[in-house]
């Protein structure tokens, strides 16, 4: 989230896809999606090429679609690791 | 009625404050758009010298045209199981490639980056890190960024 706002700041807008939506937008990240994914799968189930292309797609989108600071938009891809 | 009993009264559970936004404006659409990824996953290439478990604010660039194979994960931070079987999950560069030839989006930027997020010195990555990556960017004349982190 540092990161992000740090090229935020320097006049490049920015999104993170996030695994815990909440601490991204307590932490000041500018835009915010949330697929419903552990860490470590931001993108999606690994191999799922349909589900990571969907998630950026979604992720393109909210970044053109996101209009003030610190939304989250929450992504209709749900992907549990098997622990 | 008096609402304040005790003046100056505080709370002893450390409330976190969320930082002054910050917020640049969209200029082009996304298809036209030169796209850089990061991500704090702790992506780097197998070649580069791999993150100090500890704590490292330091990044790693990857060529945009690094095969999915060239790269690995150190991050102690969390399950690295799904990220190990398809760096895809984090680091999305096949996905990338593909939706540039698509053109969903105009290119892919020459330098995505890597860095190991989730703590470590903060003020660190608010005064160099966080700077310095964006400074690559700009170099690369990059319009928008996506990030994995959290």
């Amino acid at each position: 989230m540092i990161v992000q706002r740090a090229i935020e700041a320097a006049g490049i807008p920015t999104i993170i896809i996030a695994a815990l939506p909440p601490v991204a937008k307590q932490q000041g990240s500018p835009r915010v999606s949330a697929p419903l994914v552990p860490m470590g799968a931001n993108v999606g189930e690994p191999h799922n090429v349909a589900m990571q292309t969907g998630v950026l797609k979604d992720t393109l989108k909210a970044l053109e679609t996101i209009d003030s600071f610190g939304k989250i938009v929450p992504l209709p891809y749900e992907y549990k690791a098997k622990v | 009625m008096k609402l304040s009993v005790v003046k100056g009264l505080q709370s002893e559970i450390f409330v976190p404050i969320t930082p002054p936004a910050v917020w640049t404006a969209m200029s082009k659409p996304v298809k036209e758009c030169r796209v850089a990824f990061l991500t704090a996953g702790g992506v780097h290439l197998k070649s580069q010298k791999p993150f100090a478990l500890a704590g490292d604010f330091s990044f790693r660039e990857i060529p945009s045209d690094t095969h999915a194979d060239e790269l690995m994960v150190t991050h102690g931070g969390y399950d690295n199981g799904d990220v190990n079987k398809d760096i895809n999950a984090m680091m999305p560069i096949d996905r990338l490639r593909e939706l540039a030839a698509e053109g969903v989006i105009g290119e892919v930027s020459p330098r995505l980056i890597g860095f190991m997020g989730g703590g470590g010195n903060v003020k660190k990555f608010e005064d160099e890190t966080g700077p310095d990556i964006a400074k690559v960017l700009k170099e690369d004349k990059v319009d928008i960024a996506l990030l994995t982190a959290g």
